[in-house]
Formats: C-alpha cells, structure tokens, sequence
C-alpha cells in the first residue's frame, strides 16, 4: 500500500512541476505552449544521456534543466510574432520534431528501442526499499521551492508585467515594457521547470523511450490547469492531484460498482476526465480555483 | 422514493452483531484454506495497444476459470486482478505498483508494450513477483537479471529471420520493409535486412512509417517505386488496414508478408478478400494442429463470438504455465519457489502435456511433465525467451490456410 501511494504522489509531484512551467508561461503570460513535452523530453535525454555517460545525476539534472531552458529561447523568438492558436501549432510542431529527432538520431539516442540502465536516483546511497520514498521527499522539496519561487516571481515587477502582457499586450506596450523579452524569458522559465520534470522522471523510471514523449502528456497538463486553474499556483497544485487522483482513483471503480467490465472500465477512466473537464469548462471556466474575472 | 427509517439503539446494536459476524465468518473459514494464487493481468486496453488488451484478457480467464473448476492449482484457487497500462510507461508502472501493493498479486502477466515491460521490471524484480509478456525488444532478455521475466513472443532477431527463410523459400528476389515507428517492428526491420543480406540478397527499399496518420500513400508510393516482388509489412491492424487498402487502389501487383496478429480475420473482415488473396500471415504455431490452440479457440469463440489472435493463446499459456507451476511447487510455494517450477514444466525433458488438467494429474503421478501450448511448445531459451515455431498461413478466398511450418529452433541456431 505504500509504495503505491509513494507512486502516486511521485506521479503527481512530477505533473505539477509540469504544470507549474506551464502555468507561467500561459496562466500568467498567456502564451499557449502545446510542446510542453518536447522540453520534457530534452529534459530526460539530456539528464539520461549523461548519467549513462558517468557524470553525476545532480550535475545531470542541472545539464537537463539547462538545455531545455535553451532550447526556449528560439520558441521565444518566434513568439514574438505569433500569438494565441498560431503559437501553440508551432509549439506542438516544435514537440513533434524533437520527437522525431529521438527517433531518428540513434547513435545517440538508441531510436525506438529507448534508453535502458538510467542510472536511479539515490541509488547506492539508500537501500532499495527506501529509494522511492526519499525520490518521493526529493520531488516534494523541489515543487516546494518552484512554487515559492514562482509565488515570489508573480508578485515581483517581473510577474506585474507579465500579467500585464497577458490582458493586453499593446497596453503594456505602450506603458515602454520590452513584451518580447518577459515573453521569452516566461518561457525559459517554464521550459526549465519541464526540463527538470523530464530529468526526474527518467532517473525514476529508468527507461525512456521516444513514445512516451507524445502530445498527451502536453494535453494531461493542460487539463490539470483548466480543472485547477491556470492563474493561481493553489489551482496548479489541486488541478494536478484532481487529474491523477481521478486516473488512479477510478481503477477502483471496478471494486465497488459492479456489472462493468475491465474493456469497458478503461474507457470509462477516460470518459470520468472527459466529462470533469467539460463541467468545469461549462460552470467554472476559470477553473476550480481560478481566478473569478474572466478575461477577454 | 426511497423511506430510510430513523434507527433505533437496538436494531444498531443487531446489525452491527450480524455484520461482524458475517466478516468474521469468512475469515474464520479462511485460516482453514489455502491461500489463493494471485495474479495481475496488465493490460494495454487502451492506446496503441487497444486492440490486443481485451483479448488476452479474455483469454486469460478462460483458462483462470478452467484451473479454478479443476479446484485449482496445488488446491489454491487462481484469483485475477486486472489493470490498463494505457499503453504508456507511467501509467503501466502505476498499475504494477497497486496490484503489487493492493491486490498483493504473485504474477504479473499479459505485459505487451516493451516500454512498459521495462519500465515495471525493476519494480517486479524487486518485489519478485513473477512477470510474463509478449514484447519484442531485445533488451528484455538482457534485463532479466533475476530470472523473474518470461517473454512468450519469438525476438525480433528470431521473428525477422524466418520472414527472410520465408521469402527466400517462395524465390522472392526483391523484399521491400515497412516497418511501423516502435521498437519491436523497427528491430524486426533491421534484422531483416541483415538476414536477407547476409544470404547475398539485396533490399529494394526500408521504410520506417511514423503512425497515426490518416494516409500512408506517400510511404508506399516512395517503395513501390523500387519494384519490389514482396513486401514485408511489419504493422498492427489499423494502419494495416489503411495501408493495404492504398495499395489495393494503386494497381501494383506485389505479395505481402505480415505478422499473424495483424494479416486475420479481424483485417479480413475489414478490407474484404479481394484486398487480402495471397497475403502470407506468420504467427507462432505449435508444432501441428494442437489440442490446446483448438481448445482455446472453441472456448474463445463460444464466449465472444470472436477469434483468438496470436496474443489471446500467449496470455492463455501464462496462466496455465503458472498454475502447472503452482501444482508442481506445492500448496505452501513462494513465488520464487514458483518461479523455479516454471521452466520445469514448460521444458523437456518430461511427458508431454497440452492442458492444466493433463499436467496436473502427471505432476502427481510423479512424473516430469512439458507444457505445450496454445501459442507455441513454451520452451524458454537461458534468459526467459520463447522460441516458438512459425506458422506460415495464405489468405485464401478469405480463409487463412496453413502452408508450413517453420522451426524457431532452426532459425535460433543461425543467430
């Protein structure tokens, strides 16, 4: 049971450092970002990469941060000239060909056959049976001092003028803020905190391949920011533990309701998110804990 | 509408006696039987693996049923947990850890997706619970550090090689290779070159197709410009479907090799026979017309009304192979104990068996028993790999006739 729950909360803490990223750059500065895996993936590469090679996994994990926060900046870029649905095709574009890169580059990235013996966090320092509860601690300390930092950031002149882009970018313009830069900078934010996020995950599961890179992890966060909301860190943080909370809650809906069979059980997993997501849309589309005004 | 009635003290005082001791009963009982077998079927219901999962899940209980009516294995009873890995790693593992931890199953079988295979391995091996599953990757072996992972699906090397003993067989001088975008039909892709070149012959052309998409029409133009005679088209059932049917309107006249899981009679009733006369459907076969494959199909059908794939007869022997091993390791086993017992009963020497029944009774008339099963003869190699037999089936007036057979141990010693 522990280590189930201890699973559990791991899956949550990575997904919200995910949408902590992803909150900055399209809650606070409205730039939807739809290649929100493709910095995961660089994230996991990287830091894999790496670690295979020998270099120490905290050093890994910066090296993964790093690059993902990089690769930001050419999206960034581009931003400057694209907005609203424009942006977020290109972003997807932008995943999809870092997919296709780590399918293709095979002397470096072993292709579709995936990167296997990633070397596990915390491995060789604690037994086996505690390893997935100090990742668990490890996870919990780094969403702890994101979010801080995150709660600091959109408090700061920084966070006044990224909102301010947001509502209405031609105001702020006019107010003498250089938009171009705080929008690119929002994004190197979050590509770095996706970049960790990717990093973690694979020195946790100890294999990636280029399949679990897909759009659905890009859309998974998205719905845990339109289920929380995507402008306040208290909407990210319940967002992510409601969407995960559903998908491993309703494996037990087989255990107490009967007459529905496993075929029919996993598509009723799917369908309980489905309908969560339009109810919300419908009654509360600020998200549970978004912000009441709705913006235009 | 419903009345509730307000509830006195002494009818609390009755319910909460009768529920108690109605929780108690079975517990009481309990102590006195053995404890179940328990088994964790992880299924790729959904995703890519989609149209597999259900199968082999139905498979599985049937052949759970079967064990439970003989009343068991070693006298436990085989109880199945079921979970969806979506098809993707995350997922999978969150599945493995609740079976593990919840429902405290021995075995995980039915594993599909060699992304997920390896990406719960680690999880299995430390908790040792058993692991059973049809992937293609050729880490798996290579990661099977604790002898705990059983791979019922020939690897790719061995896959690829009789497609190529195959096509050399028919006199087929220029193969082209479609390969769909993962690591199973990519490895078979490479190995197939490999063995085709390495018998001095010459590919007209390897595409590797990225899924999902609406149309693969400039994929297959771009190898039907190198004329090929064959093409071995290493797919799954949907973008087959949309593959073929491109092919079908485009007039060129060329044979197809496919895999048995995708080249049946699910695709046969989708595309029609016309698209499908000639095509070559390979898929791993006992050695003859089997008692176990002809028992699970009858069974299969009477339940479902639909046929048993190559997967679904896979997922059927891992619950038999496990229940023989329970049998042979006794009531009080441990799952390492199990774990032991199943190469014992699956590999010769020892008589030969094709159902639960027939080996348990073997077992204890005291003598060594070898599983042959609905899905090959269930011979592990060292690192847990199966090498079964090929069947090569034509698709005939919409019928798939078996032309031959092909030995996996032949083309394993080439390797």
């Amino acid at each position: 049971m522990e280590g189930y729950v201890i699973t559990i909360g791991i899956t949550i803490l990575i997904y919200m450092l995910m949408a902590g990223g992803l909150a900055l750059q399209y809650g606070f500065t409205g730039l939807s970002n739809f290649g929100l895996v493709g910095f995961v993936a660089i994230g996991a590469y990287t830091s894999s990469i790496l670690a295979i090679k020998g270099v120490p996994i905290p050093l890994s994990l910066i090296a993964a941060t790093g690059l993902a926060t990089l690769c930001a900046y050419p999206i960034g870029i581009i931003a400057l000239r694209l907005g609203g649905n424009y942006l977020a095709i290109v972003t997807l574009g932008f995943s999809e060909a870092v997919r296709m890169t780590l399918q293709t580059e095979e002397w470096l990235t072993r292709g579709m056959h995936g990167l296997t013996k990633i070397p596990r966090l915390f491995s060789g320092w604690v037994e086996p049976s505690r390893i997935d509860l100090c990742i668990l601690l490890l996870l919990l300390a780094i969403n702890i001092i994101a979010f801080l930092a995150f709660r600091k950031l959109v408090k700061s002149p920084f966070g006044r003028a990224i909102e301010a882009i947001r509502d209405n970018e031609t105001a702020a313009r006019a107010l003498g803020k250089d938009t171009a830069q705080f929008k690119t900078r929002s994004l190197m934010l979050g590509a770095a905190c996706a970049g960790l996020a990717g990093g973690l995950q694979a020195h946790y599961l100890t294999f990636i391949s280029p399949e679990q890179y897909v759009p659905l992890v890009t859309f998974y966060v998205w719905i845990a920011l339109v289920l929380g909301g995507a402008d306040t860190m208290k909407g990210v943080i319940v967002g992510t533990c409601i969407l995960v909370g559903f998908l491993e809650g309703s494996r037990f809906i087989g255990d107490f309701v009967g007459g529905i069979s496993e075929v029919k059980l996993a598509s009723v997993r799917i369908w309980m998110i489905g309908m969560a997501l339009i109810c919300v849309v419908l009654y509360r589309p600020q998200g549970l804990f978004g912000r009441s005004i709705v913006r235009n | 509408m419903v009345h509730f009635r307000k509830l006195s003290r002494r009818d609390f005082g009755l319910s909460s006696l009768a529920l108690a001791s109605g929780a108690a009963l079975p517990l009481a009982a309990g102590a006195q039987a053995l404890q179940p077998f328990r088994i964790g079927s992880l299924n790729s219901m959904t995703g890519v693996g989609g149209p597999y999962g259900p199968y082999m899940l139905e498979a599985a209980r049937i052949a759970v049923d079967e064990v439970n009516a003989l009343g068991g294995a070693a006298g436990r009873q085989l109880v199945m947990f079921s979970e969806d890995d979506q098809t993707r790693t995350d997922a999978g593992l969150l599945a493995t850890k609740k079976m593990i931890e919840i429902n405290k199953v021995e075995a995980i079988i039915s594993v599909w997706s060699s992304a997920v295979c390896l990406a719960i391995m680690p999880t299995t091996d430390e908790s040792n619970v058993i692991m059973m599953n049809t992937c293609g990757s050729p880490d798996i072996p290579k990661e099977n550090h604790k002898g705990l992972s059983w791979i019922y699906f020939a690897s790719n090397a061995v896959f690829a090689r009789a497609y190529a003993e195959i096509a050399r067989r028919r006199g087929f001088k220029r193969p082209a290779v479609m390969a769909f975008n993962n690591s199973t039909f990519v490895g078979q892709a490479h190995n197939f070159r490999d063995a085709w070149e390495q018998g001095g012959g010459k590919l007209s052309s390897l595409v590797i197709y990225e899924p999902n998409q609406s149309s693969y029409r400039t994929e297959l133009n771009s190898v039907l410009a190198t004329k090929p005679d064959v093409i071995v088209l290493g797919s799954y059932r949907p973008d087959a479907s949309i593959l073929l049917k491109e092919w079908y309107q485009s007039g060129y006249d060329c044979k197809f090799i496919m895999p048995g899981w995708t080249a049946n009679e699910g695709l046969i009733k989708a595309l029609g026979k016309e698209v499908l006369e000639g095509v070559l459907s390979v898929h791993h076969v006992p050695k003859e017309k089997h008692p176990a494959f002809q028992h699970l199909a009858s069974e299969f059908r009477r339940k479902t009304g639909k046929e048993a794939d190559m997967y679904a007869s896979q997922a059927y022997d891992m619950v038999i192979t496990l229940a023989l091993a329970v049998e042979a390791a006794g009531p009080s086993a441990t799952t390492l104990d199990v774990n032991r017992k199943i190469r014992e009963v699956t590999t010769p020497p020892g008589q030969k068996v094709t159902s639960f029944a027939e080996g348990r009774d073997a077992l204890r008339a005291g003598k060594k028993i070898d599983y042959d099963g609905a899905s090959s003869d269930v011979n592990f190699g060292e690192r847990g790999d199966a090498i079964p037999d090929f069947g090569v089936f034509e698709i005939v007036n919409g019928n798939l006739e078996l032309r031959e057979t092909i030995l996996g141990s032949s083309i394993s010693q080439k390797i």
